[in-house]
């Protein structure tokens, strides 16, 4: 990627971003979003972490592509985080997994 | 008008254990910009120009593979959550003089939101300072720790696979968001559509999977609030003046 196409990708992350931060407090007078609006902006950080997730883990080329390794690293880290909600540890139970399988497969 | 540049000593201790878990995170941060298509001062400057975890590392290890606009569009549906916050700030940021209107949403990211929402009762003054507080320590943080994770991740070898921890920080990252049964449908059905989508040009499999869960998450959320209806009668006459 040249520097310019990254200098504008740069910038427009930022601006959509800075939007979504200030637009309700510089625009929302007396008034609140109505509930349907609130109720589904609670599951877009779910749904879309969920996509990313599976995105990032499987690749472009499909789950026939995943190793084993990476499939039992996803599941230590999912069980770490359910276990201990503490997103140092998923990290270190899903790596830890990824070098222990990877080294035995 | 105060402008103070003193910190608020009760935000600098509530920060604490909200920091520990982004240290880490902001480290694969700066792993991942090594690994990057995009030029190495680009993934710096995300965090400045950014500020939002989660986003900035789909944005850097989506260049290459995803195109401009995927890109574009992927970072605006992961940070619309921010959109709740600026909503649940709007009342106390009335109170604030212009300038923290404009300024300070730049640093209202999760764990400013989280903070700072706990301390809507202050007046402004102190409010003011207890958040400036917060978001120029987060900042400050981020931006030691993503330079620090880039330094240190061309230090080490490829067979240490630290270009899987992407996809296992966000593994635990969806857990963490999941605290309701339609958030663990959005999660699901997003999933799930976005693996059988995986295969489309720009992986725009993202943002088809993140669409469908959102809509079966708004009708779970329909049928799950039919069933299990909030009922609090002394909340009641006050409903019309709540802010919460």
């Amino acid at each position: 990627m040249n520097n310019t196409t990254a200098l504008l990708l740069l910038l427009a992350c930022g601006a959509v971003t800075y939007a979504a931060r200030s637009s309700l407090i510089l625009l929302l007078a007396d008034r609140t979003l109505p509930l349907t609006v609130q109720q589904a902006l609670k599951n877009v950080g779910p749904a879309v972490l969920a996509a990313l997730t599976v995105s990032l883990a499987v690749g472009p080329e499909g789950i026939g592509s995943v190793e084993l390794a990476e499939a039992a690293a996803l599941l230590a880290a999912a069980v770490a985080t359910v276990w201990k909600r503490n997103l140092m540890l998923t990290f270190a139970a899903g790596m830890t997994t990824l070098w222990i399988v990877g080294a035995l497969t | 008008m105060a402008i103070s540049l003193r910190p608020d000593r009760m935000a600098l201790a509530d920060m604490a254990p909200v920091a520990v878990p982004a240290i880490p995170f902001g480290f694969i941060v700066g792993v991942a910009i090594g690994e990057s298509a995009l030029p190495t001062w680009a993934g710096i400057a995300s965090s400045q120009i950014v500020f939002a975890g989660a986003s900035q590392l789909a944005l850097i290890t989506l260049a290459g593979p995803a195109s401009f606009w995927a890109i574009v569009t992927a970072v605006a549906v992961i940070n619309s959550r921010h959109l709740m916050y600026s909503a649940a700030m709007a009342p106390t940021f009335r109170e604030q003089p212009r300038w923290m209107r404009w300024v300070g949403p730049y640093v209202l990211i999760d764990q400013v939101f989280a903070l700072s929402v706990m301390q809507t009762e202050r007046p402004p003054d102190s409010f003011r300072r207890y958040y400036l507080t917060t978001g120029v320590g987060f900042w400050l943080l981020w931006n030691t720790v993503v330079p620090l994770g880039l330094v240190v991740g061309t230090l080490i070898p490829d067979s240490w696979r630290l270009d899987y921890a992407a996809a296992l920080m966000f593994c635990g990252l969806t857990l963490f968001a999941v605290d309701r049964v339609p958030a663990a449908a959005a999660a699901v059905v997003g999933g799930f559509v976005s693996l059988l989508a995986v295969g489309l040009r720009d992986r725009l499999g993202i943002v088809v999977g993140a669409v469908a869960g959102v809509i079966v998450g708004a009708f779970v959320d329909r049928w799950w609030s039919a069933r299990h209806p909030i009922i609090d009668p002394e909340a009641l006459p006050d409903a019309e003046g709540s802010t919460a």
